[in-house]
Formats: structure tokens, sequence, C-alpha cells
């Protein structure tokens, strides 16, 4: 196997691997705000922002797993 | 098919050598772009302190005022002896984020080779360490000489009895150092990923002819302009100042627990 096709393979497991603990943790944030507000919808303000800033932190991963798989197939994989 | 604003590919940055070695050599793209920045960030403060009214605020003003006293009031539930120096430090770097990564709207791409400024890893961990730096300095100061090194040898977590705490040593320290690393990889990961999609829209609308691609292409491209650098930008210089703010407060961690005892 040569490096290119190496490092394709890498990018597709980053990738994969990244999109299922993102949305994991995406759907625990979203699960967690409906669930507050549902029991304070006087909270809701709050609990958006604060849902999106721990949904930023959750995709911050699988962005920096694109950024490594991008590394891989530009970088090493020439 | 042509593009109004052909994206170039973000991967590979052009460097300039001034002539010894490693060490001087700069990508100079970041460099421009981080100046831009820099320039705008003070422009648009001196304009909204020249703006500054007592008696009759206005829009501008509001906005500014409730985005500082977020500020204000989350460093001080974070680090409350701190604020003097967290908040001027939170905020600058925020807005300057902001800056950088809404520097994307303007057509910088027109000039060759020039990315937004947060695309560079350099650019990024530079802020990470300065933030580290600072966190470590701060962590001397609140516990002292010796309280500096129990706090990641001995007195870490406070709730697990004494022979135990040793295990935890070295989870200390991975979490002290992992510190600079995520929060630049954080900002740089979206950042960038954001201008591989915008480039790999532009590869792969601009290399199918079919009928409409001249319209369709642009408007995918501006979409997710829209969203990556609008909302991502925005939220990703929240996060960088919200966890700025954050490590102070986690350096304090033990202070409270020693004085009530």
């Amino acid at each position: 196997m040569d490096h290119f096709a190496a490092a394709m393979i890498a990018f597709g497991i980053a990738l994969g691997g990244g999109a299922i603990g993102a949305a994991i943790g995406d759907g625990l944030a979203g699960s967690a705000t409906i669930q507050g507000v549902a029991r304070q919808p006087e909270a809701r303000g709050t609990l958006q922002g604060i849902m999106f800033i721990i949904i930023g932190l959750c995709e911050a991963m699988y962005f920096i797993n694109v950024a490594f798989g991008a590394l891989f197939v530009f970088a090493i994989g020439k | 098919m042509i593009f109004l604003a052909a994206e170039p590919a973000p991967v590979n940055h052009p460097t300039i050598d001034l002539g010894c070695g490693n060490w001087c050599t700069f990508n100079y793209d970041s460099l421009i772009s981080s100046g831009l920045s820099i320039l705008i960030t003070i422009a648009v403060a001196i304009f909204i302190a020249s703006r500054l009214k007592s008696d009759r605020p206005g829009r501008l003003q509001a906005l500014v005022e409730w985005a500082f006293s977020y500020v204000r009031v989350t460093s001080r539930e974070a680090a409350p002896d701190a604020t003097d120096y967290v908040v001027p430090l939170a905020a600058t770097i925020g807005f300057y984020i902001l800056v950088a990564n809404w520097i994307d709207f303007l057509p910088i791409t027109l000039i060759p080779n020039l990315h937004p400024a947060n695309t560079d890893l350099n650019q990024t961990l530079a802020m990470g360490v300065v933030v580290f730096l600072l966190v470590q300095w701060y962590t001397f100061r609140v516990h002292g000489p010796s309280g500096y090194v129990r706090y990641y040898f001995l007195d870490r977590p406070h709730d697990v009895p004494m022979p135990w705490r040793l295990l935890f040593i070295p989870l200390n320290l991975i979490d002290e150092i992992v510190k600079p690393v995520t929060l630049s990889m954080r900002l740089f990961g979206n950042l960038f990923a954001g201008l591989l999609m915008a480039y790999v829209i532009v590869l792969l609308l601009g290399s199918q002819p079919y009928v409409g691609s001249w319209l369709v292409g642009p408007i995918v491209l501006a979409i997710w302009k829209l969203f990556d650098v609008g909302f991502i930008g925005l939220i990703q210089a929240f996060i960088f100042m919200l966890l700025t703010i954050t490590y102070f407060g986690l350096a304090r961690e033990g202070v409270e627990a020693e004085h009530a005892h």
C-alpha cells in the first residue's frame, strides 16, 4: 500500500470516528437542554447559551480530527 | 467555472526566510492578516471608545456594555482577585479572535495566498501559550512557592485520601500541559476545517460543468461561509475567551478549601 492510500484511509477513519463522537456529544447536550427547558421554561435563554458553548466544545474535537486528517492527506501522504 | 473569489488551497502557507534557519522563517500570509486584524481591532475599539456617552447610550454602546459586563461578571465569579488583568486579557482575546475570524467576510482571498490569521496553528498556539504562561504565573501567585508545587503533586484531588493522590500526579501534569494544546488546536481546527470545506466546495462544483453550476456554486459557498465564518467563528471566539477565564478560575482550586478548614 502506498503512502497516499494509507493517508486516505487514515483520513476516513478520523472523519468517521470524530463524527460519531461529536454526534453523541451534541445529542447529549441537546437532550439535557430539552429536559432543562421542560422543567424550568424560564431558564430557556441561559440554557441555550450554555448548550451552544457545549456544542462548540464537542464539535471542536471533530474539527481537530478534520485538520489532522487534512494533515495526513496533504502533508504526509504526498 | 470561475468563482468571484477563488479560494486558495489552505494547506501550504507561503514562507519568507530571513536567512537564519527555522527560527526566523515566517508564514508571511498569517503575519499580514493578523496585522490587518490587529489594526481593525484597535480602530474599532477607538471608534467605540470615542462614541461612549454616559447620559444617552446608543445601541452600539449598549451592545458593547452588555458583552463587557458579561466578561466582568464571569471573571468575577471565576477568579475574584484577578479581575484587574483577566477582564482586559479575556475581552481583548475574544474581540481580536472575533475580528480575525470575521475578516474572512472581506474579500481578502483576492490577495493571493492570504488566509485568515487563525487558520495558522502558529497564530493560535501563540495565544494559547500566552494564556498558559499567565495562568501559571497566577497559580504561583495565589498558592505561593510551596503551594505551587503542592498544587500539582499533593493537593489534588481534594476528596481523595492522601496515598491515593499520588496516583493522580501524572494526570494533574497532563491536565495542565494539554491546556494550551487543546485551546489552540480547537480554534485552529475549526477555522482550518471551514477553509478546507470552502476549498472543497469550489473544487467540486468547479469541476462539474452542469447547467446552472455558475449559480449554485457561489450560493452554496456563500451559505457555507455565512455558517462557518459567522456562526462558528463567533462561537469559537467566545469559547476561547470563556476558557481563558475558566483556566484562571481553575488555578484557584484549593484556596477556598484551605480557608474553610
